[in-house]
């Protein structure tokens, strides 16, 4: 295990690594890891629980810059205290770092501000296999860092490149991310949190899409009742009662007002909405199946991190799960077929969370196979990716044994990949075999 | 210098004897760039029309096996399109015009490199999408704006800059391989630019596109953007009095005039924060006027009679909402930030233009009259970072200008540069805009000191504004300042085009 | 100094930013129909375009190209339809056309003019009339009984197509004589010289000119009354470089407008409605705007001393030809998305020089026309006939006013 405290460390630990022939995994994030960590034997092991800086949470331009090992659970407060919100994944594990999960390109909440599938990773500090430093976007320079009169927030370049997109996705595989510049969002003043629902999934699909496009809400997920009851409640039967109680699928969207004018903006911004609900066929409700109660606990818990002793996706002890990305067109099709790939899955413990993405442009579709260590879940797991993949799911950031099926499909694609892998780890030392090379 | 035979006969067999040509009076065509690039090109040694990626592929291959550089270009306008050494084939590719999908459901469409503004906007506008057009004119290619250069456009405070609306994309490299990336690669569509893995996308481009320089971009997918306004444009009148108007509610333009860019700063973010407004944009003085003009002597006789003042730190915001509503909302909003930063609306007899001309596509396609002056001109800066920042670098642009518009070297218009937020305020481009009287050689050599100068500015005072861009001299100066963007860019070159064969700018 | 050279300002002022090759946004109407420069859509190289035949004329002024040595095939397959100096000069401040028309003056002045330009000068230069036939067989087609107005101050100039196009020179008779316009005609008519001066022929187009001028002054002529767009388009923007012309002159479209508008005309109502287009001739549209003569100095960024009244093609005829179409009952009349200042030309002038690209642009034109819903094409310049007419149904607006004139014509 290596525990660098900077940059400059993390320098001298790959330098090390590349002399000894050692390979490095890096680890951002505490426990525990869903999708596991290398296999390769010669690996060894970066944490960054040690650089937990929170460089920089500014208001005025709405950015925070973190150190890679700060957790949500770090984050979040002192964000809010500022007066912003992060554009970050639906209750996330309280230990998740910030930054690994905006470079795993994890699904967000607020998609409304997603320009790009990037969003709201804006740049980063590298350092990449053969021991060079790079700063992405307007980090890059032109001089030390320090000393930038810039707020270093865009994500562009340097140059010709857009650098940071070989980072994200690439599993430490092409260089070690010791901080990342992230977008913040305004908090709004007020809000009203909707709960629309539908008995059709197509339905909640095609209108979160049509609402996104219109930039109508700020948060936006559709869950299904197994997801909805698992994550906004303790367990037991409390959690039973709110799966029994919940329509299959249900849209939890929340619109804001600002500044100026904020209850006006929900006025108007409600109107859409429910002219937008009525157009597609779908109910539109201020209180979810599960009561008043239960509608307030949701909208307190939207934006946060779980801080429970259990995460809410282990607490059958574990989770495998399926992560996938399909346009809106494809989306409940996809998720479909799936749900038929998986009947062997208990229903009451397979968990479906449907973020749409990117302003409405994607869906970034999860199954979460709860268990408690049940060996058949594994294989199942793997029957349904590949038919998921027959059927038009893009697994962007696929791990194990589906890294290796989907990298096979494209080999032009794959063998410029390698050049780039070439460029940035010389030495094959960072994360040796986990994708494609 | 000209092609080998066998060269020219291999390349001719694949896109056939109509389209490909060494004569010299075609060659002509693609040779001379005035009058901002004040150099003389090489000579093509020919030029060859292709109509697929296989032809493609094959006129690349034919091209490594010989060593002949080769330039893809669609309209020429950008200055890397042109033959920069001897030994060189312009693959121009207007012929691949197809609009191959417009997905509505998904929200995207498929171009080839040929398909023009002026084409695919209608087109999109009619299903109720717009897309992020730059100021070109109607004959710049979509995907050239997408992926060559720098893609900046005038309604970016509520969108962002056509980076962010690239999706899944299909290119011949150097070496002629076709390749794929995000989703596409996958067989799962054009929806999404990125994965599996690492992104490939990063390549296509970065702040700026490469020009060719990592492979010849044959089909994109574009995000495309919602469009309030009527599926048709109302226009009336003939050329160059057309008026466009757009119906109410969805449409109304306003223009402040502000002291201090400080002033605009804060503007723009607090419109941003209240997430109101379609286009907010602190606009070059000088193109405002020339766009609002017919001919140079009527630019110089409102210039003079009172546009520079009127004008000379305007704020246009086009308010562009769904509702009357929401028109209302907006307005009020607007006026209230106005009002608390200090900006005063411009003369309405100025301001009516805007809305007479309103749509943006058209008005910024009017960009081009910049050229009306007859003068050097050259786009200067071209970067991003935070609205602050950004506002920062251009409050010291009038004391740099200064000194050679007071001088008499460059034109006399010391805050022309144009600032556009983007993602509500999340960021902003800026770009100056500064023009010399070409037929007097000292104006030349005050461009050159000019551009020294800003760029010792720029280090001086640790801004981020002048960047690197595709692999040249400039780039190759300022790489060093930029966590060697230089030395980047070369390794990739040198992995993916062994023999340097692909508008080698160096 | 070199006529060619007075444009050198121009030809440095392009940005190859092909404006002249693409419709202007306010008349975008989606991927088709997009395109208006005719050798450029046919070509696909850049020479061919007005971009690069200023790039040309740059080459040749400078002696890196030669004139005879290939560039006339560019040169000549133009049109010369003035398109591209529309569309340029809405955002620039540039001679496009002027220095395309200076390039072939210097062409054919060094005798390189296509073979077919040269035959069709000495047709006119002979016989009077651009095809070479016989002079004295121009009226032929005139009944016994017909009888003008010696006496009137109103000429009918009727153009060289009256050998292949009588029935558009008896329809202008019919319909002024029904609408009581005095006129008369001259026996002796010759060709109105715009081919000869659109070829390059300067010095020959300019004594051609002279000597209509003459006869008109001899003649006491105030006004022209022409139903060819192309003598009409002389008239206006080409005669007044050679001579000072104290006379009016009028298309006949904007004559029958007046008379429509005055109630002096009626036309019957179509056999059954009839939905058609019209298409602007290049002649009759942008390239009509009257000649504007400037001589002066460019100064630094574009002031012109004297200031310079530019010609864009927003003083061509567009409106009066539809006003008389729309007043025929029955006709419905629908737009070309490339229409008024940018009508997409008929191909028609380069017949001879590139006759593919002239087939193609003519039926290109025609497609445009069927996308519309267009039964009919209707224009009204012999030209735009023939060549239209070749690929689909056309009708010259004389003929069809004249189908329709209601009985008794005046009221």
């Amino acid at each position: 295990m290596h525990y660098p405290e900077n940059m400059n460390e993390l320098r001298e630990i790959i330098s090390s690594a590349r002399e000894r022939g050692a390979c490095l995994v890096p680890l951002s994030s505490a426990a525990p890891h869903i999708h596991g960590g290398s296999s390769n034997e010669r690996a060894e092991t970066v944490s960054f629980e040690k650089m937990k800086k929170i460089m920089a949470i500014n208001r005025h331009d709405r950015y925070v810059r973190v150190e890679a090992g700060v957790s949500f659970a770090e984050l979040l407060p002192q964000v809010k205290a500022a007066g912003l919100r992060l554009n970050m994944p639906f209750l996330p594990r309280s230990g998740k770092s910030v930054v690994a999960s905006a470079l795993e390109r994890e699904g967000v909440l607020l998609p409304k501000y997603q320009f790009d599938y990037t969003d709201p990773l804006l740049n980063a500090g590298i350092i990449y296999g053969g021991g060079e430093e790079m700063r992405t976007g307007s980090a890059a320079g032109p001089i030390p860092m320090e000393e930038s009169r810039a707020d270093m927030v865009s994500p562009w370049g340097p140059g010709t490149v857009d650098y940071m997109r070989f980072l994200m996705g690439a599993q430490g595989t092409m260089g070690l991310v010791g901080w990342a510049t992230l977008k913040a969002e305004i908090a709004p003043s007020v809000s009203r949190l909707f709960f629309v629902e539908a008995d059709e999934l197509e339905i909640l699909t095609s209108l979160a899409s049509e609402l996104l496009f219109r930039r109508i809400p700020d948060d936006c997920i559709i869950l299904n009742n197994v997801s909805l009851a698992a994550a906004f409640t303790d367990g037991g039967e409390e959690e039973s009662a709110a799966a029994a109680a919940a329509a299959s699928w249900t849209l939890i969207c929340r619109i804001c007002g600002y500044e100026r004018y904020g209850e006006e903006r929900l006025n108007i911004y409600e109107g859409y909405l429910r002219d937008c609900c009525r157009e597609f066929g779908a109910r539109c409700k201020n209180v979810p199946g599960g009561g008043e109660t239960f509608a307030e606990k949701i909208d307190s818990m939207l934006g946060e991190c779980d801080s429970r002793e259990t995460y809410w996706k282990m607490r059958r002890g574990a989770v495998e799960e399926i992560l996938f990305l399909a346009p809106p067109s494809k989306a409940a099709a996809i998720t479909k077929l799936g749900i038929e790939a998986l009947k062997a899955q208990s229903e009451k413990d397979l968990g479906i969370i449907i973020q749409p993405q990117v302003q409405g442009r994607a869906f970034r579709v999860e199954f979460e196979l709860m268990h408690s260590g049940d060996e058949a879940v594994a294989e199942r797991v793997w029957e349904a990716e590949k038919s998921l993949f027959a059927a038009g799911a893009f697994f962007d950031r696929p791990y194990g044994k589906l890294s290796e099926f989907v990298f096979s499909k494209d080999s032009n694609e794959v063998d410029i990949m390698r050049k780039m892998k070439k460029l940035f780890d010389p030495d094959d030392i960072l994360n040796p075999g986990k994708l494609c090379f | 210098m000209s092609l080998a035979r066998e060269v020219y006969q291999a390349l001719e067999a694949v896109v056939g004897k109509r389209w490909i040509s060494e004569d010299e009076f075609v060659l002509a065509g693609n040779r001379v760039k005035t009058p901002e690039v004040p150099f003389t090109y090489h000579s093509a040694d020919a030029i060859v029309l292709p109509e697929t990626t296989e032809q493609i592929q094959e006129i690349v291959r034919i091209c490594n096996k010989h060593g002949v550089c080769f330039v893809p270009l669609v309209s020429g306008v950008s200055a890397e399109a042109f033959a920069n050494r001897p030994g060189t084939v312009l693959i121009q590719l207007s012929r691949m015009n197809k609009i191959v999908e417009i997905n509505e459901t998904d929200r995207y469409a498929v171009i080839e490199p040929g398909v023009r503004h002026v084409q695919l906007y209608p087109e999109l506008r009619r299903r109720g999408f717009s897309y992020t057009a730059a100021a070109v004119g109607p004959g710049g290619s979509v995907l050239a704006n997408f992926t060559s250069s720098s893609g900046d456009h005038h309604n970016q405070h509520n969108a962002s800059r056509s980076n962010r609306y690239l999706l899944g994309a299909e290119f011949v490299t150097p070496e002629g391989e076709i390749v794929r990336t995000g989703s596409l690669a996958s067989g799962a569509g054009w929806f999404c630019p990125d994965g599996p893995g690492p992104g490939l996308r990063a390549l296509m481009k970065g702040y700026f596109g490469n020009h060719g320089q990592f492979g010849i971009i044959t089909r994109i997918a574009i995000a495309l953007l919602p469009c309030n306004g009527p599926a048709e444009i109302e226009q009336e009148g003939i050329s160059p009095y057309h008026k466009v108007r757009m119906p109410d509610p969805c449409s109304k333009v306003f223009v402040f005039n502000y002291e201090h860019i400080y002033n605009v700063r804060d503007a723009m973010l607090k419109i941003g924060e209240a997430e109101i407004a379609a286009t907010v944009l602190k606009y070059f003085y000088l193109p405002a006027t020339l766009m609002m003009t017919n001919s140079a002597d009527e630019f110089w006789e409102k210039w003079e009679g009172g546009y520079k003042e009127a004008l000379s730190m305007p704020l246009v915001v086009h308010l562009a909402p769904r509702s009357e509503a929401e028109m209302e909302y907006e307005e009020k909003i607007l006026l209230e930030i106005v009002e608390e930063t200090g900006g005063k609306r411009i003369p309405r007899e100025i301001e009516q233009w805007w809305d007479e001309h309103m749509d943006f596509f058209m008005i910024v396609g009017r960009l081009q009259s910049v050229l009306r002056l007859g003068g050097g001109w050259m786009p200067n800066k071209l970067a991003s970072d935070s609205v602050s920042h950004i506002c920062e670098v251009g409050a010291s642009v009038n004391a740099l200008l200064s000194e050679f518009t007071e001088s008499g070297k460059l034109f006399d218009a010391p805050e022309n540069y144009q600032i556009i937020p983007m993602e509500y305020g999340h960021f902003a481009h800026i770009e100056v805009l500064i023009m010399w009287d070409r037929t007097n050689p000292a104006a030349g050599r005050g461009v050159g000191e000019y551009r020294a100068r800003s760029r010792n500015n720029d280090i001086e005072k640790s801004f981020h504004a002048e960047t690197p861009g595709s692999l040249n001299v400039s780039t190759e100066q300022i790489g060093p300042l930029y966590c060697d963007a230089n030395v980047w860019l070369r390794k990739i070159k040198e992995s993916l085009d062994p023999n340097n064969i692909a508008n080698p700018l160096i | 100094m070199e006529k060619l050279k007075k444009f050198e300002y121009s030809m440095d002022s392009c940005n190859h930013c092909g404006q002249c090759k693409w419709i202007l946004p306010p008349k975008m109407s989606g991927w088709d129909f997009a395109e208006i420069c005719p050798i450029h859509r046919y070509h696909r190289f850049d020479a061919y375009s007005g971009q690069g035949l200023l790039n040309i004329s740059k080459e040749v002024i400078t002696g890196k190209l030669k004139i005879g040595e290939g560039l006339e095939n560019v040169l000549y397959s133009c049109t010369m339809c003035g398109a591209c100096d529309v569309n340029c000069k809405n955002v620039r401040d540039i001679e496009v056309l002027e220095t395309i028309q200076s390039l072939r003056e210097k062409c054919a002045k060094e005798g390189s003019a296509p073979e077919s330009l040269k035959s069709l000068c000495a047709n006119v230069e002979e016989k009077g009339n651009i095809y070479g036939f016989d002079a004295e067989e121009r009226f032929v087609f005139l009944p016994e009984n017909f009888s003008d107005d010696e006496t009137s101050e109103n000429l009918l100039f009727l153009g060289c197509s009256v050998y292949t196009h009588p029935e558009i020179a008896l329809a202008a008779i019919k319909l002024l004589k029904a609408g009581g316009v005095s006129f008369r005609i001259f026996k002796d008519e010759s060709c109105c010289g715009a081919a000869v001066w659109r070829g390059g022929y300067a010095d020959k187009a300019e004594k051609i000119i002279k000597a209509n001028v003459e006869k008109l002054r001899e003649r006491g002529i105030k006004r022209i009354i022409t139903p060819c767009a192309e003598c009409f388009g002389a008239f206006r923007a080409i005669y007044p470089r050679f001579v000072d012309m104290d006379v009016e002159v009028f298309h006949i479209s904007q004559i029958l407008a007046s008379l429509v508008e005055e109630g002096k005309l009626r036309f019957a109502p179509m056999e059954k409605p009839m939905k058609v287009t019209y298409h602007d001739p290049c002649m009759l549209g942008r390239l009509s705007e009257p000649w504007q003569p400037w001589e002066g100095e460019i100064k630094p960024f574009g002031r012109h001393e004297p200031e310079k009244k530019w010609r864009r093609g927003f003083d061509g005829v567009y409106h009066e030809p539809r006003a008389v179409l729309k007043a025929v009952p029955g006709v419905e009349l629908c737009e070309m998305p490339r229409n008024y200042e940018n009508a997409l030309c008929c191909g028609y002038a380069s017949r001879k020089t590139d006759p593919e690209m002239s087939a193609d642009t003519a039926a290109e034109r025609m497609r445009e026309a069927a996308s519309v819903g267009a039964e009919e094409l209707v224009s009204c310049c012999p030209f735009c006939i023939d060549a239209l007419g070749e690929t689909g149904k056309t009708v010259e607006l004389c003929v069809l006013l004249a189908g329709q004139l209601e009985e008794g014509g005046a009221k």
